[in-house]
């Protein structure tokens, strides 16, 4: 099914989990500044980076999303004080097991960008999009049915 | 080890004649040649079937855990003035001990409901890696003699070492003496190799990207989902597994082989900061899937960024359920 995708010029999908008091207005404010970055992005908005099962991610890469996104404010600046280092401790072991697993380590990306950071926003996605597309379609982990 | 149960059967009963304790969870013989099975001892008589040997294999803090929280359940019916606390006496080798520390730490019960009778450990017996020196032959009769066993199998009689059919977490083991105990039976036992404790996952990370993902899509193959390795789990103690929700349901219930890679993954990883490798899911798997390989990953990975130890001391919480201002800051990408 994944070559298929590339020859009808496949367009890396990804999933971007942002927590609502940072990432989400920022992406709000990079949408105000009309700051242009790829349309690749599904932004699904949560209230803190560390109310973020590590499950979403790997259900996210299993239903078919070629890359995730998670992103939220930044340490000390956590709307909820310390839901972010919390989630920090968290996905930094979630990311070195799955790339240990043998799952491309750039598909899952873990970022902080601030309400006031439209322009930070752009260059994250645009980023992500980019080291999505040089690994390709999803493989591992992808739900056949 | 004569001794060693000698005064573990002595410490057990007094405690039940003194009625410090209302159960002992322990080891019995099991029904099983060469199997010793978890025992639950109420009457001061029946102390006498207590065993400690090296067949003794599952960590019963998930027995402690059980009889804490079927007990709690029982006196949700009962009145407040009526309600009863139940002691639970378990017989703790270093992992199981470890395993209640962390159930402490997790608050699942309080220290006064448990007494631990720590006895030593010099490993247990790997049942598969005797089958496989057995060529799979089934055994008929076998006997604990001092270091060796005594195997009655169709082809005929062996002597096999017990130090070569050891499992492959008790070999590296850090912990093999009791972490907390309240009674001692017996002398700390010599330490184990534990300096090469994390040598399998170096190894296995030094393989190619593809290459590991390869070995573990040919593990999780042999899955079949039973869920023995969540049973067996001490640290698996949910009322409700993911694997069984469903709402949401977050692993999908056919056979396509990502959903068991899910849900393999999933349990692993909450194993995170939490799994103190006494082997008791790979002992239960009935298709002998590499698990060791991915949880000690996750061992290491606590130990190395967070410098912690499942279990290791009762102020040192568990890694997850803590953190720093300032660490593991390298992971976070900056365009």
């Amino acid at each position: 099914m994944s070559e298929d995708r590339v020859k009808e010029g496949w367009d890396p999908k990804i999933a971007a989990i942002v927590c609502n008091w940072c990432t989400y207005a920022g992406a709000d404010l990079a949408g105000i500044s009309r700051i242009q970055y790829p349309p690749n992005v599904r932004i699904i908005r949560v209230p803190c980076t560390g109310r973020i099962n590590p499950f979403y991610i790997v259900r996210a890469l299993q239903e078919g999303a070629d890359g995730v996104l998670v992103s939220g404010c930044h340490p000390g600046e956590c709307h909820y004080i310390t839901g972010n280092l919390s989630a920090r401790r968290k996905f930094a072991m979630l990311k070195i097991f799955l790339d240990y697993l043998g799952l491309e380590a750039d598909r899952t990306t873990f970022t902080w960008c601030s309400a006031s950071e439209g322009e930070r926003f752009a260059k994250v996605v645009s980023g992500v999009t980019e080291r999505v597309r040089q690994l390709g379609p999803a493989k591992k982990l992808v739900k056949s049915l | 080890m004569e001794a060693i149960e000698k005064k573990l059967r002595e410490e057990a009963k007094k405690l039940l004649e003194e009625k410090k304790v209302d159960v002992i969870v322990g080891y019995e013989a099991g029904t099983l040649p060469l199997t010793a099975a978890p025992a639950f001892v109420t009457d001061p008589s029946d102390t006498t079937k207590l065993v400690w040997n090296a067949l003794c294999v599952q960590n019963l803090a998930k027995y402690v855990h059980d009889v804490v929280s079927q007990h709690r359940n029982a006196q949700k019916r009962v009145k407040p003035e009526n309600r009863t606390k139940k002691v639970v006496g378990v017989v703790g080798r270093g992992c199981t001990t470890r395993s209640i520390i962390l159930h402490l730490q997790e608050r699942q019960y309080t220290r006064e409901e448990i007494v631990v009778l720590g006895v030593p450990c010099r490993g247990y017996v790997d049942k598969k890696k005797l089958s496989v020196l057995l060529e799979g032959q089934e055994i008929v009769h076998g006997a604990l003699d001092g270091e060796r066993l005594k195997v009655t199998t169709a082809a005929g009689d062996r002597i096999v070492a017990v130090a070569d059919v050891l499992a492959d977490n008790c070999l590296i083991c850090r912990f093999n003496n009791p972490v907390i105990s309240d009674l001692m039976a017996g002398e700390p036992a010599p330490a184990m190799r534990s300096d090469e404790e994390y040598d399998a996952v170096k190894a296995f990370e030094s393989r190619p990207s593809e290459e590991r993902w390869a070995y573990f899509e040919k593990e999780m193959a042999k899955c079949i989902r039973c869920y023995a390795c969540r049973q067996a789990c001490p640290s698996c103690y949910c009322p409700e597994c993911f694997a069984e929700q469903s709402r949401p349901r977050w692993v999908g219930i056919g056979e396509d082989a990502s959903d068991t890679q899910v849900f393999q993954i999933m349990r692993i990883f909450h194993m995170a900061g939490r799994c103190v490798d006494c082997g008791s899911c790979v002992a239960v798997c009935p298709m002998g899937v590499d698990l060791r390989t991915f949880l000690k990953k996750l061992d290491k990975d606590a130990y190395e960024l967070f410098g912690s130890r499942v279990g290791a001391s009762l102020d040192d919480p568990p890694v997850l359920s803590t953190y720093r201002e300032h660490e593991c800051e390298d992971f976070i990408y900056n365009p």
